[in-house]
């Protein structure tokens, strides 16, 4: 990429529930942490791209550009999408554009106020006519799940295999985000836990396989590659950052398996850098569900088709904090992932982010990871409803 | 669901299960488009509609859903998945309907996947009850049990008669029974009311008869039970089985619903054969359904006496002059001011007379349509093959049967009320539907209705040969649905929450 976006400064909240805390003061937090950390002032923002999925149905704001100029005191262009990565995509355009210097990109959702009707929102947005068909935000990810055992012949003692290895996703998750001060459950869960709940469920997958519903904020500030060695030693680039879409109904999709958005958006991410998926150890996954997480391994190239489950399944037999893809670590979801760091929709992406800005400089504090070869590029995956968007980000430290 | 006009276009796609194929490539949609994805602009003009409603289609995977989405909450524990048509060209959502999934089921998906299913047309989900009744036929049931699968296959009438009569015919009825002593009843599923009913009895009629739906000019609807007071089901009936010729999403049918108690339906025999006799109506067929969840207040509770008797169903009958397999060879109907069950608007359930509903109402009418019409006709007991009638319970029928000289042989192959209840709009016709089903070339069957409040109407029908050669179309036979392995059985608890629906 020329004139390399760089992120200068992340700042977050904690995932969870505030039930006490308005959505403005969410995103006022996260972005005061990350302007500090830059020692940014406001009147230094030329434009502001902010994330949210749900506030203009939940709370009926129509136009949350205005919103954000009440907040922030601000005139200048803003403008929101619906997925922190979109904010972030759209920025660097703009930067690398020459358009503007200095961006604040933010994220943040508010869910839990709205929790006894947050699924049937989520799922309508997602896929209308599965939603009138009588599909949940849960089904369509077991549906997934069937049809990739079909797909792949999976039975017997591979099948049982497969579901211990997605249990150990959840664990994993769990596991890393008990080292993360802003995680959603800071607490360890073992596979028994994930197979009793799917047990109790009936089902394919169960509570534990699944991501919450959080509220929370993200944000960072995103410069030009020369203003940011001015403001910071060790800025983070964006190397390359791809979206790719698919259609919003699941059913009518080619492959039921996989997520051929993600696919393309990682393609192209690819594309831009030059490099493969394997120069890669630190990635941020979408893991709205534990069958997600195995499917977008695959997705980004790092699991052959349908072979995902064996390297978690070997991986986690004795985890050591990555998954093991012949010799080679790849670090994922060092935060907990939004199954346990949580995933308020508009902020999750910032949270993706975060922890890769925060690894790639050495200041994970107790989740620092470590490699033999030196730890130089990271990438989030971000989707939007059921797959229908992807977003791949592949970020470089200096 | 909010806004009508986004209820209107989902269901005016759902309802009917509407999709495309490119006629270049042979990619296939659900939903209408314009264009093909893969060829673009050249392919606009050439895609071609695909009908979904009356094809077959496999469940590829399922799960179970047991935290459903708010408007779905009332229907427990479900089934869902993805269905798949020609061969996976298309693929669907689905729910599979007509099933309970208890808390203590052993569940084995692969058992369910790979199955074949028919779309079943329901509601779609709960609303409040003063909103639209969102519908959808994104509801399954398995090929191989209560419901199989029917081709819709349209068939050149190949003889004209003199005079008209019925066509094709169809009964529908719920997989779900209540057993009380001998008697069994119909339920409906949680999904299902008079609409459902309605709709699906007409689409056996299409079936049955292989009439061209676009011939149909006239629809009436005879229920006591539509979930609307006003908003015919009669549009709803017309614009799902594509009655009359469509032009955009208007459909070139008269539709209308008619109310007068348990003889709604068959009360429009008359006007139906008489508009398709009428030289310049320019109307070839014309389709009557009677179709009720016949209500009744819980027992002990005033009207509650009718909960032993109520069922839920409809039945369809196509008329014309083509084809056709009962001519009609006279009619008789009389009415009088009896109020002996009614039912005042905004009234959930229905009042009636107690005994006053019997010699001075149902056995009065009864007697006296069958009496004159025969008279008319200038028939005698013995020259009557069947002789249906309307079915309150078991004792009306058989007591006005005998009473005018019927015998068991004649009476009894239409007395199904045992089976179904009373499906009141939808009761006399189930009978008739029942003997059409078995009945010979040349017999003769005289059917009188009731309808509280109060009349009857008496029509004497001879079939023709052709009777025989429809039999075969349909699968749904009175003897399929009252012998069915699949029906499953629900006790009182449940079988109010059913009858009371989303």
């Amino acid at each position: 990429m020329q004139n390399r976006p760089a992120i200068v400064a992340v700042g977050r909240t904690k995932f969870g529930e505030h039930y006490g805390k308005e959505p403005e003061k969410l995103i006022e937090e996260a972005w005061l942490k990350a302007s500090n950390e830059a020692d940014i002032e406001r009147k230094d923002l030329e434009a502001c791209y902010l994330s949210d999925y749900f506030l203009p149905i939940t709370n009926k704001l129509g136009l949350e550009e205005g919103f954000l100029s009440e907040l922030t005191e601000l005139h200048v262009p803003m403008e929101v999408t619906r997925s922190f990565s979109a904010a972030l995509l759209t920025a660097c355009h703009a930067i690398q554009a020459g358009r503007y210097n200095v961006m604040l990109v933010g994220g943040l959702e508010k869910m839990t106020d709205r929790w006894d009707k947050i699924r049937d929102d989520l799922m309508l947005l997602e896929d209308p006519w599965s939603y009138y068909a009588g599909c949940t935000p849960e089904a369509n990810h077991e549906l997934m799940l069937r049809a990739y055992i079909r797909k792949y012949g999976i039975t017997g003692e591979n099948l049982e295999k497969l579901n211990v290895a997605l249990a150990q996703v959840a664990v994993k998750s769990h596991s890393n985000a008990t080292k993360n001060e802003y995680a959603q459950y800071q607490r360890k869960i073992t596979v028994e836990h994930v197979l009793n709940a799917r047990k109790e469920a009936r089902k394919p997958l169960g509570l534990y396989d699944f991501a919450p519903i959080s509220d929370g904020a993200s944000a960072l500030v995103l410069t030009s590659e020369e203003l940011a060695k001015k403001l910071t030693d060790k800025p983070v680039y964006v190397l390359g950052c791809s979206s790719a879409t698919d259609y919003l109904d699941f059913p009518a999709r080619e492959d039921l398996t996989h997520f051929i958005a993600s696919k393309i958006a990682m393609k192209n991410a690819l594309k831009m850098t030059g490099m493969s998926p394997l120069n890669i150890q630190l990635i941020e996954l979408y893991d709205q569900s534990t069958v997600m997480e195995m499917v977008s391994l695959e997705d980004l190239g790092y699991c052959n088709e349908g072979n995902a489950w064996k390297t978690i399944y070997g991986s986690c037999q004795d985890y050591k904090g990555y998954y093991d893809l012949a010799g080679k670590k790849l670090f994922v979801n060092l935060n907990g992932g939004l199954k346990a760091d949580g995933n308020p929709l508009g902020a999750t992406g910032g949270a993706q982010i975060f922890e890769i800005f925060k690894q790639l400089r050495g200041e994970a504090g107790e989740r620092q990871v470590t490699s033999d070869e030196e730890l130089k590029y990271g990438c989030t995956l971000e989707l939007e409803g059921f797959g229908t968007k992807s977003y791949v980000s592949i970020l470089e430290r200096e | 669901m909010s806004s009508e006009p986004i209820e209107r276009r989902v269901s005016y796609l759902g309802d009917r299960l509407k999709g495309s194929r490119c006629q270049i490539c042979g990619k296939e949609y659900f939903e209408l488009r314009d264009y093909c994805g893969n060829c673009g602009r050249k392919s606009f003009g050439k895609m071609q509609d695909v009908d979904l409603f009356y094809d077959k289609g496999r469940l590829e995977i399922c799960t179970l859903v047991n935290e459903p989405t708010n408007k779905f909450t009332k229907l427990g524990n479900y089934f869902y998945g993805i269905i798949s048509f020609h061969n996976g060209r298309i693929r669907v959502p689905g729910r599979l309907t007509d099933r309970m999934v208890k808390c203590d089921e052993v569940i084995d998906f692969s058992a369910l996947e790979g199955r074949e299913v028919v779309p079943r047309f329901r509601r779609r989900y709960s609303v409040n009850k003063s909103d639209v009744i969102p519908t959808i036929s994104l509801a399954f049931t398995f090929a191989d049990e209560y419901y199989p699968h029917q081709e819709y296959t349209i068939a050149d009438s190949s003889k004209e008669y003199d005079a008209p009569g019925i066509v094709g015919y169809g009964v529908y009825t719920s997989r779900f029974r209540i057993k009380e002593g001998n008697l069994e009843r119909s339920v409906p599923f949680l999904d299902e009311d008079a609409i459902t009913a309605a709709v699906e009895a007409g689409k056996l009629a299409l079936i049955h008869s292989g009439v061209d739906s676009s011939l149909v000019g006239k629809i009436y609807v005879g229920s006591e039970s539509n979930p609307y007071a006003v908003k015919p089901i009669a549009s709803k009936v017309a614009q799902v089985l594509k009655l009359g010729e469509e032009d955009e999403d208007v459909q070139g049918v008269d539709a209308i619903d008619t109310e007068f108690a348990c003889k709604a339906a068959s009360s429009m025999f008359k006007d139906a054969a008489s508009l398709v006799n009428y030289p310049k109506s320019g109307i070839k067929y014309a389709m009557v359904i009677g179709a009720d969840n016949s209500q009744a207040a819980p027992r002990g509770c005033p009207g509650g006496e009718l909960d032993l008797f109520v069922g839920y169903g409809g039945s369809a009958f196509i008329f014309g002059k083509s084809d056709v397999i009962a001519e009609i060879e006279g009619w008789y109907s009389c009415t009088s001011d009896t109020p002996d069950f009614w039912r005042r608007d905004g009234e959930p359930f229905p009042m009636h007379g107690g005994r006053f509903t019997g010699d001075p109402a149902y056995f009065k009418h009864v007697r006296k349509a069958a009496k004159k019409l025969m008279e008319r006709l200038n028939m005698q007991i013995c020259d009557i093959d069947y002789f249906v009638t309307h079915q309150p319970n078991v004792q009306f029928p058989v007591k006005i049967a005998k009473e005018l000289g019927f015998k068991e042989e004649q009476y009894l192959p239409s007395l199904k009320v045992n089976k179904f209840g009373n499906t009141y709009s939808g009761c006399s016709p189930v009978g008739l539907s029942a003997v059409l089903d078995i009945a010979k070339p040349e017999e003769r069957i005289l059917i009188t209705s009731y309808g509280s409040g109060a009349g009857s109407d008496a029509y004497l029908l001879v079939t023709t040969n052709q009777i025989l050669d429809k039999r075969q179309r349909q699968k749904l036979t009175i003897k399929h649905q009252t012998e069915n392995p699949y029906v499953e059985y629900v006790d009182y608890t449940l079988y109010r929450q059913l009858k009371l629906g989303m």
